[in-house]
């Protein structure tokens, strides 16, 4: 197991230099730069000899390769940088901001969890029947409706007609509900619809029909033997969800004024604000990594099987 | 079996602690515990800053205050500094209010405001340009500032809330970053916590100069979703939302608790026409464009009654706003002028000028969802007398007017007086090189008229200079101003003495109340 986790943490250095090296090109070959943000904040504009002396100030105007080396040696002294348009530290923005995400990739996985295995559970069980048909529409409707109106219409329902829940903003457990359902719905219908096919594939096996002829109860089966084996498949999709998940969604942290990376991301792209992009990029890609190999790991405790296949091979 | 059920009872008590806080009422709210007056400003752009050299939120807020302020006319007048005079062409001198302290305490006197002016200007790149102070100096509550050429706009560019005065030995002892979140001014309300593009929370500070606010406590939150914030609004969470979508008006109209101040800003939508194109050189083709800008339907359909249709840069609604007749919609007439510039209708309908058709690239952009509409409509116009107009919408409008040439129109919205003066927008939009000319334009005889704009002091020559500048740029139709949009707010009635201002800086005052 150490030695998956060394060879890991080395692909991570790898897959973070490509990241890094690929989003600055990339950002630098788009059009426009900070300048225009940093001069023309709250309209009012710069003249273009402003523009070419302030890009001269900021080292814009020297060729990519000197700007990416310089900021990959910062990078190497454990140095973010600061904004280029407020001038904050971007590890203190980040800091700010991390724990926003990581409640709030908290609350969607719950609802994630609480609503996929019941649903995946009960559709399984019931295959063909009223229940697995309900399923089967909430899947359709967590894949096709869009999270900015569940979002409005959650807001609608539980904030403006009953009044149960504040509309927007961040403190108390009951600002977690709804953007946690909206985020954590649409992927919580899909898991449960992958955590059904996936039982029902097992529940075939023999040594399902072994426990069965055991005279072992129906539910303890589902549970105890064909649930562990089912949820691979789907743990190894949920390696690609973390993303969306843990970067946060903009669309969601926008609609309930949530203060998390996506937010912060977003922003920094469109003022072109290359320092807090290229540490967002460096931060959610490591996450995402770390989440994948956690995931990896967890394939041993649900699987003994793959435990003795990875001892076998180190 | 033991672990399985342990675990499931994990998973079970997660999902109930989720249940169960979330429909709580969202924890205690020391303001109701104390029966405190409180006020919810929900305003509509994220703010992730409250450094007042870099946003206007600490000012909108009522954490902070400039020298001059802009009146209820539009008219620079005195806030912080009592009076001002011009000593020479490059010699201003100011006098400072005595009784002001800052939050923290200190008073306010003139070291202190060349400490935060020298600040403001090391803060923010934009303002060295407007302000042009070449030195300060500070005796008692007089303050001195020389300027690098003569600047009859002084005081007028000290109404700029990025000059918004603080207490820099506050800063000192805080240091900057924590001083950004929590910036100490002058204001009627002093600043208590604030998380970044969330909420700022303010508290009334009780040495204040003037009459103290007339409520305890104020929560200005930021949100830029317009429907989140009108079903704020809807369920008594918020008390003022601002920049409600014209379209959903009519729900708040029904409802008895709220109100809908509709008001004239100071901005205009315009199109910008690129003189660096050589059709667009012509101004028979430049009126002909004109014509074609239906501002009735655009103030009816499009804005539903909440703009006024524009006939220049400025709203009449401030001293030297153009009081003449609107261009109206005229395609008929259009036709004729591009008729006399060459342009014919070939086989297909299509107007072609020697064998090349006539096609115009319209540039616009997203963050103002109107202007998109507005170059639909003036594309479905054009086409119906045979002129070709390809929309291209981009994300950033200034870059790329800037690194293109290949572009015709361009749909654009200003803050064209954000100071109650002419001078920004005319030298920006009309001057080379300037901030708000990527089309090149050149306006014939308009120079000697910006240059004496630029050495005029007494403010009603510069509005007689301001209007008779603006009569000679309509002649050239080197833009066509559509409309001046209003400002929606919807108000819950249970705020008093409050109403939106034109300028858009002073929304929480000492002067509003609650019930």
């Amino acid at each position: 197991m150490l030695t998956i986790i060394k060879e890991r943490l080395l692909q991570l250095v790898i897959v973070l230099f490509f990241l890094s090296l690929f989003t600055f090109t990339l950002m630098k070959l788009a059009p426009g730069d900070p300048v225009f943000s940093i001069l023309r904040a709250d309209e009012v504009a710069a003249t273009t000899a402003d523009e070419e002396a302030l890009r001269k100030e900021l080292g814009l105007d020297q060729p990519i390769y000197i700007q990416y080396t310089k900021w990959m040696y910062s990078i190497m002294q454990f140095d973010f940088g600061s904004s280029l348009i407020n001038g904050k530290p971007v590890w203190k923005d980040i800091l700010e901001r991390l724990p926003a995400t990581l409640e709030l990739a908290a609350g969607s996985l719950i609802v994630l969890l609480v609503i996929s295995i019941p649903l995946g559970l009960l559709a399984a069980k019931y295959e063909g029947k009223w229940i697995d048909h309900i399923s089967s529409i909430l899947a359709l409707l967590g894949a096709s409706i869009p999270a900015f109106w569940l979002g409005l219409m959650l807001i609608y329902g539980f904030s403006y007609r009953l009044g149960w829940l504040p509309t927007m903003g961040m403190g108390s457990a009951a600002h977690l509900v709804l953007p946690s359902i909206t985020l954590g719905f649409g992927l919580a219908a899909i898991y449960a619809r992958m955590l059904r096919a996936g039982l029902l594939e097992v529940l075939v096996q023999d040594y399902i029909r072994a426990a069965r002829a055991r005279g072992v109860g129906e539910w303890r089966i589902m549970y105890k033997h064909a649930l562990r084996a089912a949820l691979i498949p789907v743990m190894t999709v949920f390696g690609t969800s973390a993303g969306s998940i843990l970067a946060g969604s903009v669309i969601i942290e926008t609609l309930f004024s949530w203060p998390g990376l996506g937010d912060m991301a977003i922003e920094a792209i469109f003022k072109r604000d290359y320092p807090v992009i290229q540490a967002y990029v460096m931060i959610s890609g490591s996450m995402i990594v770390m989440v994948n190999l956690l995931i990896d790991l967890s394939y041993t405790w649900i699987d003994p099987r793959v435990r003795y296949v990875k001892e076998r091979i180190t | 079996m033991n672990s399985s059920k342990h675990k499931a009872k994990i998973l079970l008590f997660l999902g109930l602690i989720l249940l169960i806080t979330g429909c709580s009422t969202g924890g205690s709210d020391d303001s109701t515990i104390k029966n405190l007056k409180k006020l919810t400003m929900m305003y509509h752009l994220s703010v992730n800053t409250l450094d007042p050299h870099n946003s206007w939120a600490p000012l909108r807020a009522g954490a902070v205050e400039t020298l001059v302020k802009l009146d209820n006319e539009m008219k620079p007048s005195p806030w912080l500094a009592k009076e001002w005079k011009l000593k020479d062409p490059q010699t201003w001198v100011f006098v400072l209010r005595d009784n002001v302290t800052f939050h923290d305490g200190l008073k306010m006197d003139a070291a202190a405001v060349k400490a935060s002016l020298e600040r403001s200007l090391k803060a923010n790149h934009s303002l060295s340009r407007g302000l042009k102070i070449a030195s300060m100096e500070a005796k008692g509550q007089e303050l001195t500032i020389v300027t690098s050429e003569p600047n009859p706009a002084l005081p007028s560019e000290l109404i700029n809330p990025y000059t918004s005065i603080i207490s820099t030995a506050a800063e000192a002892k805080v240091g900057t970053l924590s001083f950004n979140d929590m910036p100490i001014g002058t204001g009627p309300f002093q600043i208590a916590s604030f998380a970044p593009n969330r909420e700022a929370k303010l508290v009334r500070y009780e040495g204040y100069w003037d009459t103290p606010a007339m409520f305890d406590e104020v929560s200005f939150q930021f949100n830029e979703d317009a429907n989140v914030r009108m079903m704020a609004l809807q369920s008594n969470e918020a008390d003022i939302a601002y920049q409600l979508p014209a379209e959903s008006i009519a729900a708040l109209e029904h409802d008895d608790n709220l109100s809908v101040k509709s008001v004239t800003g100071l901005r205009v939508h315009y199109l910008i026409y690129n003189a660096k194109r050589p059709h667009m050189q012509d101004i028979r083709v430049r009126k002909a464009l004109d014509l074609l800008v239906d501002r009735k339907t655009v103030v009816e359909g499009i804005m539903f009654g909440h703009a006024q249709p524009a006939n220049g840069p400025f709203p009449k609604t401030l001293p030297f706003g153009n009081d003449g007749e609107v261009t109206a919609f005229n395609s008929a007439k259009a036709l004729e002028l591009l008729h006399e510039a060459g342009y014919q209708p070939n086989v297909e309908g299509k107007l072609e000028k020697n064998g090349v058709p006539m096609s115009i690239q319209l540039i616009t952009y997203k963050t103002r969802p109107e202007l998109t509409l507005i170059a639909q409509l003036f594309q479905s116009e054009a086409a119906k007398i045979g002129i070709q107009v390809e929309i291209k919408i981009v994300e950033n409008v200034d870059a790329h007017l800037q690194e293109n040439d290949q572009w015709d129109i361009a749909t654009y919205s200003s803050l064209s007086a954000p100071r109650g003066d002419g001078g920004y927008f005319l030298n920006a939009a009309y001057q080379q090189g300037g901030a708000l000319n990527p089309g090149n334009i050149e306006v014939n005889k308009l120079m000697p008229f910006l240059n004496q704009l630029n050495a005029t002091e007494d403010p009603n020559t510069r509005m007689k200079l301001s209007k008779e500048a603006v009569s000679l740029i309509q002649k050239e139709v080197p833009h066509s101003y559509v409309i001046y949009p209003n400002i929606l707010v919807g108000v819950n009635k249970r705020v008093h003495n409050w109403a939106p201002g034109a300028e858009e800086y002073y929304i929480i005052t000492n002067k509003m109340d609650v019930k």
